[in-house]
């Protein structure tokens, strides 16, 4: 092995500081007195927090909703950067490891930009170098016109298995395909250790919570059962592959029905229902519930990797909060309907 | 070295002995202690680190706790010099 797994020596000084970090991250006091501020007030607020380098940074090149969304991006890479920056051997491995999926996001954005004909400077923004994939990397192959370049400029690097069959066309195969990827590849890099079996049961947690998002979806939009079994992830925690079956072959009242026998339904309780017209509140729900369980997990075993992924979830939730507030303001919202998207 | 058995042995050479054996025990009260109290604040130590690069304001914090663990080492420090005084 080529680092050592036993213990947590390695663990004290990473905690402590993520622990530090995850004090800086905004109030959820906070979110509601922004609400009641327009764009340019949020981007002054934001540049005087946390975010301040980033928006000086890019004062310059951008204004407006471009330069917070562009603020926003730059700072979870940097932040999500600087984490691997300040760990060593174990740590580091398992967030390596945990930060792939922003190249898959990456990956994703990239074809998906490709497929429907995106101008550079579009998918540029929407990158977020946060993963193994540098920006510059990730701007080259944004570059590239065609789908064979972009698998050859993604052949030394453990996403091309994924990508490989892609012919162009319809994205869900390879999006998919790259999913599983990231989960296979996390499942496997996590031991046997006391802490690294709370972090299997946590990964597997988020997995399921992924596969309740894409079942929630599909049996909305009454998809063929086949086609819904392609696109979930096996290797959840409470949903087994036995499970994903029967509740994909369920008719949607049922289905509603079956999700009382899951402990997902303490948070789901209140927000399904047979009739239900949309299915914000339930993502919602399903990410605040994300939220809640990581922090619970991250005090079970301080000397662990789960508060840093704790801090990695709350920190992409801020930003999805902040870019949602800035967003909404940007297009007028009202503020009811923004409060409903923000997890809290 | 000097092959002493105890019935040849004499007064002084016993008191001698016994003298050197107290040394021995206030040296591993005081070494034992050191390195324990040595292991419990690696961790502090270095998660004080990791907590004030981020948060200047923890250093006090940080080196009061970080400290905290050098008692394990006083007390060793008291039984060495009980044994070797008393």
């Amino acid at each position: 092995m080529f680092f050592n797994r036993r213990g947590s020596k390695k663990y004290a000084y990473i905690t402590a500081r993520v622990r530090a970090m995850k004090s800086k991250l905004i109030q959820r006091e906070v979110f509601p007195k922004m609400m009641n501020m327009d764009l340019a007030e949020i981007t002054r607020f934001i540049g005087e927090s946390e975010y301040k380098q980033d928006v000086d940074e890019l004062a310059q090149k951008y204004s407006g909703i471009d330069l917070v969304e562009h603020a926003l991006n730059q700072n979870l890479a940097r932040t999500y950067r600087k984490l691997l920056r300040v760990s060593q051997d174990e740590p580091h491995y398992l967030i390596t490891e945990y930060l792939r999926y922003w190249d898959i996001w990456n990956i994703k954005t990239i074809l998906r930009g490709k497929y429907y004909g995106a101008p550079l400077e579009e998918i540029q923004e929407a990158v977020v170098a946060a993963g193994q994939l540098g920006y510059r990397q990730l701007v080259s192959i944004a570059s590239m016109e065609s789908i064979n370049d972009i698998k050859v400029a993604l052949e030394n690097t453990p996403y091309h298995s994924a990508v490989s069959d892609y012919q162009g066309g319809m994205l869900s195969t390879v999006e998919n395909n790259l999913d599983k990827l990231y989960y296979s590849r996390i499942l496997s890099s996590v031991g046997k250790s006391k802490g690294e079996k709370l972090s299997l049961k946590f990964i597997k947690t988020e997995i399921d919570l992924k596969n309740l998002k894409t079942l929630f979806r599909t049996k909305k939009a009454n998809l063929p059962r086949d086609e819904i079994m392609e696109l979930l992830i096996s290797g959840g925690a409470e949903l087994k592959d036995g499970d994903l079956r029967r509740l994909v072959s369920l008719s949607w009242p049922d289905f509603i029905k079956s999700m009382e026998d899951y402990s997902y339904w303490s948070a789901l309780s209140e927000v399904i229902s047979e009739d239900m017209p949309s299915l914000i509140d339930m993502e919602a729900e399903l990410d605040k519930y994300a939220m809640k369980y990581s922090s619970k997990v991250s005090h079970y075993y301080p000397l662990s990797i789960l508060p840093i992924f704790d801090y990695i979830i709350r920190k992409n939730n801020e930003i999805k909060n902040l870019r949602m507030i800035a967003r909404g303001k940007e297009s007028a919202l009202s503020n009811d309907i923004i409060k409903r998207h923000l997890v809290m | 070295m000097v092959d002493i058995s105890i019935a040849d042995a004499t007064v002084e050479q016993i008191l001698a002995n016994q003298k050197g054996l107290i040394a021995i025990g206030a040296g591993l009260a005081v070494g034992l202690s050191g390195i324990a109290s040595g292991i419990a604040e690696k961790d502090i130590g270095a998660a004080a680190v990791g907590a004030m690069a981020e948060r200047e304001e923890l250093f006090g914090k940080g080196l009061i706790l970080t400290v905290i663990p050098e008692t394990i080492v006083i007390f060793g420090l008291v039984v060495a010099i009980l044994l070797l005084f008393l």
